[in-house]
Parts: structure tokens; C-alpha cells; sequence
């Protein structure tokens, strides 16, 4: 297996050279030990950002995440406002964002399911299903489109062995098409949860592919 | 113009060269519309908020840089406004294209069809051929519950809908799911709108064929319809209505503007309820004699014989009405109680009554109310007495008992048995149905119901409301003012009244209620009874 060169690859400061983790790079502040009743209300809704255990059946919300809703709830003027960031928690914690879930949102908040239903589903980035462990998102508008983004597309659902949108069998991938990530300076740009993995062409998708089972092998 | 700091009330624009002068406050839309200038329209709608989401009201204002939405511009001194510009126009245009590319352009099988905005529009102003050369994304219809039925692709994401029900009904039940060209309107996954009790405003306010109703779906076409103003007779609020009609049956019914009343609505329970008016089997001509001595007559021998009988009637008068029927037929009933000699026993109404009020949260004077019947404040007022139960049935044991003269009008008696009015020495039943109960009679007259005839009922509220003719009655059916008011005139040696407004300036001039109004003054939106004389 060769060793992919990214020349601008995944968080900010990795350059490719060093094999730096996520923990490395942002601090083990938030990776690790997080800080899971979200610190000062002002960053509690986007606070810990991703790689919590998801579980489907996670009660919304207790503990610390009852004291991350409040603070939620606290920060703005009406309940309406105050959506966006409950939803977020609430698929931080179980993963995508499931009927039930927002009819439970909903009641929390005093809301109509309704309108938290067309909330939800405005916003491609609450997912409506159940994803694997690595959302890959592959951006298919112009730029990357232009620079084989169809092939990158291609090659993620082969190596994973998924259909657009589905799960692979071993709950790690589930691969969408997403429309610009404003990286336009580097296509093809494919986001895997919360990275960005910029320049990929199809032959570079195998070994991503590698990196990411390694993580999940350390257990991220 | 000196103004002394302050701000005018009004102000003057021109719109499309002619000047105009209207409130301040007043938007560009209705600037236009004041002048016969129709700005088209989807999203705005003068009983919700404005999002100016749709765009196709863009009109041009001199000096703003780019068109301006004319719901929520407002008229401000000096403006000058062109509809009509070829900026205008050209936008209109553009917009128009936009909401055909995904739209299925199934007018012909749209119930929606000759009243639909898009189609106006499109005719008016939009292009002669479509440019469009991708495929349609196709949505098929979802059944909202209730009496709705939504056809995603025809919908043009108005909005009005969701708005209603947020803003109005207050259950905020409807929501855009999805975005952009995937964006339709939906309830919460499968919960429906069952139970909500004026979700059937949706389907009014939809300026498409998107939102349906299920009960009028593909029964007839807009252009075959006649339009009625009415009144809507399903319970004492009295809703301003049209009746929809086509082969002289009711289709539909259809809220008709009154801001003192119903504002643009009606509710479920209101515009379900219909088919009684085309019931069949109707009693078609008059019949007198009791039981198997009953023979056909026509008007005038049963008139006749009827007031010979009434004149040389034996006992007090039992009078049995109906809060479904009209002012004037009431009030001939009442006049005709007191002529005859025996003079009155008594005056009963029965009327069906509802558990519990329904309210409209976001236009409080709209209350379903409780009493199921258009008239049973007039009832009230013309000295009838509610009697029975909330069915509708029980409280006629004196009547059905009684010995002398039995008057029934407009009551079918369905609950009373065969021996109902053995005992009357005289026993006249006005209905439109024949009934197990009238077998007694020695006369039975058919009338005409309240969607057959001109006349007045009295709301809730205590306020006069006319309504008109929607439907031929059968043959020999007779307004009951008609009947009543012939045999009155006959007792009192007067003239018959020629019309339903001679028998109301009747009715008016005998009932302190109703005194100082008139037809005209009633008009088409009503008038309020004086409150002392209503309530006192």
C-alpha cells in the first residue's frame, strides 16, 4: 500500500509530513476527556464537536447534556432560535437525527413537531438516517466536478463496498454527495465528519480509506 | 403642503400614470387594487403575514434600484408606481417560467382548474412556450387527513398553508419539509391534520390545485358552478358563505369575506355538512286530509280550505318552528298564532346542540357554536322557546297531545310517532320532507329550505343576515314567508307579501327587535341588532 501524500490534507497544520492525530493538533482538551457539559454557555452547543460514542437509544438529555440544553436554551431569546443547537446536541449524541427525535426536540423546546421536522430536514448536515462511524462526504459541484470528483465519488462507494447513502457492512463508511464545501482552491474536496481531506483524486481514496480504519483500530 | 410636523393620514402616489390617495400604511397592493389594478399575488393574503417570498408581485417604483414587492411596500407620498412597465412585466414573466419548470401543467385534470392563479397568470402574462428541456421531478399526491389532499407538484411554495395554520388555527401542523427543488409541504411524517377543525382553509387559500378537497375532488369543474352568497346554516354563528352549485346541487360551500364575522373563514364542521340540502325525496306538491282520506291539492284549494278551517278552528294554537328556518318564515308563523281565534297555546323550537364551542384562536369572533342550527337566535327573539333535548329530539309531548290547532313548520318530527297530533282539532305540518309523524294532518304543505329561498337569519352575535337563492325547489314547493304570509293576509284583510324583503319590512315593523332595519341596510354583509332590543 503506498503512503498517500495529501498535500493539504485533513485539519489545519497537518502537512502530510508528520502523522499527526486529531488530539495532537487541537489538544486533548476536547479530544479525550471532553468537556462534556459544553463549558461557558457561549460554546456549549458546538462543544465537544464529534467523536462521542453515538447511541441511537441515548436519552435526550440528561447529565451533563441537561446541563448543556439549558445552557443552550439560556443563550437564546426564543425556543425557535434556540433549535439548530438543541439538534446539533441531539444528534451528537445519537448520531442522526430520527423522527422521534424531533418530535422529543420538540417537546423540549415547546415547538410543533411539524416545524421542527422542516427545520430538520432543511439542513443537509442533520442526518435524517442512521450513518457509520465516517460520514465521507464528497463534494460534487463545479470545481471538484471539474477536477474528477465523479471518479472520487466512484472510487469511495467501491473500495467501501456501499451504495450512494447506504452503510457499509461494517458500520464504518456511509458515503454522500454534498454540494460545495467552499474549498474550491482544492478539489476534490471530500469531508469525513469534521475533516477535510483536500486534492483527493481516485487513486489517493484507498489509502484514506486505510487511515481511517487504522483510527478506528486505535479507537479514533 | 404645510403639515405642522405632523404626518398626514393619507397619502398620494401614482400608480401606472393615475394618481391616487390612500391611508398612510396603505401597501402598494392594495394601492393598485383600489384602483381596479390587480398586482398578482400567491403568498400575500389579506388574512395572514406577508413574507413576499413569491415574488410575482414585484411592481417598479421610480427611484428604488430594483423592483419592489408590492404586499409589503407601502404607499408613501409621491411615489410613482408602474405594474405594467416592461420591467415589470419581463420579471412577471421570468417568475412565471420558474414555477412552471417543476409544475405538471395537469389542468385538465385539476380540480382546480378555472380558478387557479397559476393558470390566471400564465394566460396573462406568461410564455407562449415553455423553454424547459430536463424532466420534471415528480412528487404524487399525499393524503394530509382531514378533507385534504395535496398534489406536491402543483404546489408553488407559497406558504399560505403553513401560515394559516400557524398563525389562525394556531397548530402549527403543516411545515416545508425539505429544500430547493425537493421542498414540499407536509404535516409531522404521517400525523395528518385529522382533528384539526378548520384545516379545510387550507384548500381555499391555496392558490393552486396543490392542497384539494377530497370531498369535492373531481366532482365538478370551476366554471360550471354558480355562486350564491348564503349563509352557512350549520350552527348559530353563521358564517358568511357561498354555495357552490351545479344540475341544482349544492357542490360545496365556500367562506365569503366578512371581517365582522367569519373574516375569510369557515369551519370543517360547517363546510362538511351540505348534503342535506340535496337530500331527495322532497314533498312535492300539497296534500290535505288525514290519513287515507289524504288526497293531493293544489295552492290554492288547500289555501282556502286551510283558512276556512283556521277561522272556525276549535282551541288554542300550539306552534312548532324550526331554527332552520328563515326570519320572515318564523315571524309569518308567529303572526298567524296570533290571528287565529283559539289564540296561542305556545311557541317551541328544537334544535340539536354541540357539547362544547369551537373556537378559531387567531379571528376570535369565529366560534363554532354550540347551537347546530342558523336561526335559533331569531327563533329566540321571535318569542319561540328551545325545548328537547341536545339531539335535537324530545319536548313535543304537550304538542303531540294537544287538542286544538297543531301548526309544525319546518320540523320533521323524525323522533314522534304515528299518533303525533291525533287529538288537534286542526293539525298543519310545513316541511320538506313527508314524516311518519305528520300522518295526522290535516294539511301538509310543502316548503322550500332556506338554500331555495331569500330570507334573513339572526346570529349569535344578534346580527341580521341575509341569504340568496341557490337552488330551484321542487315544483310546488313555497317559501314558508310565502304560505304563512298569504294565510295571515287573508285574516287581516291585507295584501299577501310579493317578496322576502316585504315580508321582512313585515317582520320589522311588528318585532321591536328588528325595528329601524330594513333589507337594504341588512345588504350582504348583515347588520347588528340594536343590543337592548336583542338582549332586553
Amino acid at each position: 500500500m503506498s503512503e498517500v501524500r495529501f498535500r493539504n490534507p485533513g485539519w489545519a497544520g497537518n502537512t502530510g509530513e508528520f502523522d499527526l492525530s486529531e488530539a495532537d493538533v487541537r489538544g486533548t482538551e476536547y479530544v479525550g476527556e471532553r468537556v462534556l457539559d459544553g463549558g461557558h454557555p457561549s460554546v456549549s452547543p458546538s462543544l465537544p464537536y464529534m467523536f462521542v460514542e453515538k447511541d441511537p437509544d441515548a436519552p435526550l438529555f440528561e447529565g451533563p447534556y441537561r446541563e448543556r440544553f439549558d445552557k443552550i436554551r439560556s443563550r437564546y431569546p426564543t425556543a425557535r432560535a434556540a433549535l439548530l443547537p438543541a439538534l446539533n446536541l441531539a444528534q451528537e449524541l445519537r448520531g442522526h437525527i430520527s423522527p422521534e427525535t424531533m418530535d422529543e426536540v420538540a417537546g423540549l423546546l415547546g415547538l410543533s413537531d411539524a416545524y421542527v421536522r422542516g427545520v430538520a430536514t432543511f439542513y443537509t448536515m442533520y442526518n435524517k438516517r442512521p450513518v457509520g462511524r465516517f460520514l465521507i462526504q464528497v463534494c460534487t459541484n463545479i470545481s471538484c466536478n471539474l477536477c474528477g470528483a465523479d471518479e472520487v465519488l466512484e472510487a469511495f462507494l467501491e473500495h467501501t463496498g456501499t451504495e450512494l447513502g447506504q452503510t457499509s457492512s461494517d458500520g464504518n463508511f456511509t458515503v454522500v454527495e454534498a454540494e460545495c464545501l467552499a474549498a474550491c482552491g482544492f478539489p476534490t474536496c471530500v469531508q469525513i465528519n469534521s475533516r477535510y481531506f483536500e486534492d483527493v483524486s481516485a487513486d489517493d481514496v484507498p489509502a484514506v480509506l486505510d487511515r481511517l480504519k487504522r483510527e478506528v483500530n486505535r479507537g479514533f | 403642503m404645510a403639515n405642522n410636523g405632523r404626518k398626514a393620514e393619507t397619502v398620494t402616489l401614482t400608480i401606472d400614470g393615475q394618481e391616487v390617495t390612500v391611508p398612510r400604511g396603505t401597501s402598494l397592493l392594495h394601492a393598485a387594487e383600489s384602483i381596479g389594478t390587480e398586482v398578482p399575488h400567491y403568498c400575500y393574503h389579506p388574512g395572514l403575514s406577508a413574507p413576499a417570498q413569491c415574488r410575482i408581485c414585484l411592481v417598479e417604483v421610480e427611484g428604488a434600484p430594483k423592483l419592489q414587492p408590492s404586499c409589503v411596500t407601502m404607499a408613501a407620498d409621491g411615489q410613482v408606481v408602474h405594474t405594467d412597465s416592461p420591467a415589470a412585466k419581463r420579471m412577471r414573466q421570468g417568475v412565471l417560467e420558474f414555477y412552471l419548470v417543476n409544475h405538471p401543467l395537469d389542468c385538465p385534470i385539476c380540480d382546480m382548474s378555472g380558478e387557479c392563479k397559476l393558470q390566471d397568470y400564465v394566460f396573462d402574462e406568461g410564455r407562449e412556450q415553455g423553454r424547459g428541456r430536463e424532466p420534471k421531478r415528480v412528487f404524487g399526491r399525499d393524503d394530509f387527513g382531514g378533507d385534504v389532499l395535496y398534489y406536491g407538484d402543483r404546489c408553488v411554495m407559497c406558504t399560505r398553508c403553513v401560515r394559516f395554520m400557524d398563525e389562525v388555527a394556531r397548530d402549527s401542523r403543516l411545515t416545508v419539509v425539505e429544500r430547493g427543488s425537493r421542498a414540499v409541504i407536509d404535516t409531522f411524517f404521517d400525523r395528518g391534520l385529522d382533528g384539526a377543525a378548520f384545516a379545510g382553509n387550507v384548500v381555499d387559500i391555496c392558490p393552486v390545485g396543490a392542497l384539494v378537497s377530497k370531498d369535492f375532488l373531481h366532482k365538478a369543474r370551476a366554471w360550471d358552478l354558480d355562486h350564491t352568497p348564503s349563509i352557512c346554516p350549520n350552527c348559530s354563528h353563521g358564517c358568511n358563505i357561498e354555495l357552490h352549485t351545479r344540475d341544482n346541487l349544492v357542490q360545496r360551500l365556500k367562506p365569503r369575506e366578512n371581517q365582522e364575522v367569519n373574516g375569510h373563514w369557515m369551519c370543517d364542521y360547517g363546510r362538511a355538512n351540505y348534503e342535506w340540502l340535496n337530500r331527495p325525496g322532497r314533498l312535492e306538491a300539497p296534500a290535505v286530509g288525514r290519513g287515507s282520506d289524504r288526497r293531493a291539492a293544489d295552492w290554492r284549494e288547500a289555501l282556502e280550505l286551510l283558512f276556512a278551517r283556521l277561522q272556525a278552528a276549535e282551541g288554542d294554537v300550539a306552534l312548532v318552528g324550526s331554527a332552520t328556518c328563515s326570519n320572515e318564515a318564523l315571524a309569518g308563523l308567529a303572526a298567524l298564532g296570533e290571528e287565529v281565534p283559539g289564540g296561542a297555546a305556545g311557541r317551541v323550537f328544537r334544535s340539536p346542540r354541540a357539547p362544547d364551542e369551537v373556537p378559531l384562536p387567531g379571528f376570535p369572533l369565529l366560534v363554532r357554536r354550540r347551537d347546530l342550527v342558523p336561526n335559533s337566535d331569531g327563533a329566540g327573539l321571535l318569542g319561540f322557546e328551545r325545548a328537547g333535548n341536545d339531539d335535537g329530539q324530545g319536548g313535543l309531548e304537550d304538542v303531540a297531545e294537544h287538542g286544538g290547532v297543531v301548526i309544525v313548520l319546518g320540523d320533521e318530527l323524525a323522533d314522534q310517532g304515528e299518533d303525533f297530533g291525533a287529538n288537534a282539532s286542526l293539525f298543519v305540518y310545513l316541511g320538506t320532507f313527508d314524516s311518519a309523524a305528520a300522518r295526522n294532518a290535516d294539511f301538509v304543505l310543502p316548503i322550500t329550505t332556506f338554500a331555495e329561498e331569500e330570507g334573513t337569519f339572526v346570529n349569535a352575535q344578534g346580527r341580521v343576515q341575509r341569504f340568496q337563492q341557490g337552488l330551484r325547489p321542487p315544483e310546488s314547493a313555497r317559501p314558508a314567508w310565502l304560505v304563512l304570509g298569504a294565510l295571515v293576509a287573508a285574516f287581516r284583510g291585507e295584501k299577501t307579501p310579493d317578496s322576502a324583503p316585504e315580508a321582512f319590512a313585515r317582520l320589522a315593523a311588528a318585532h321591536p327587535a328588528f325595528e329601524g332595519l330594513t333589507w337594504e341596510a341588512v345588504g350582504d354583509g348583515g347588520a347588528a341588532l340594536v343590543a337592548e332590543a336583542a338582549h332586553g
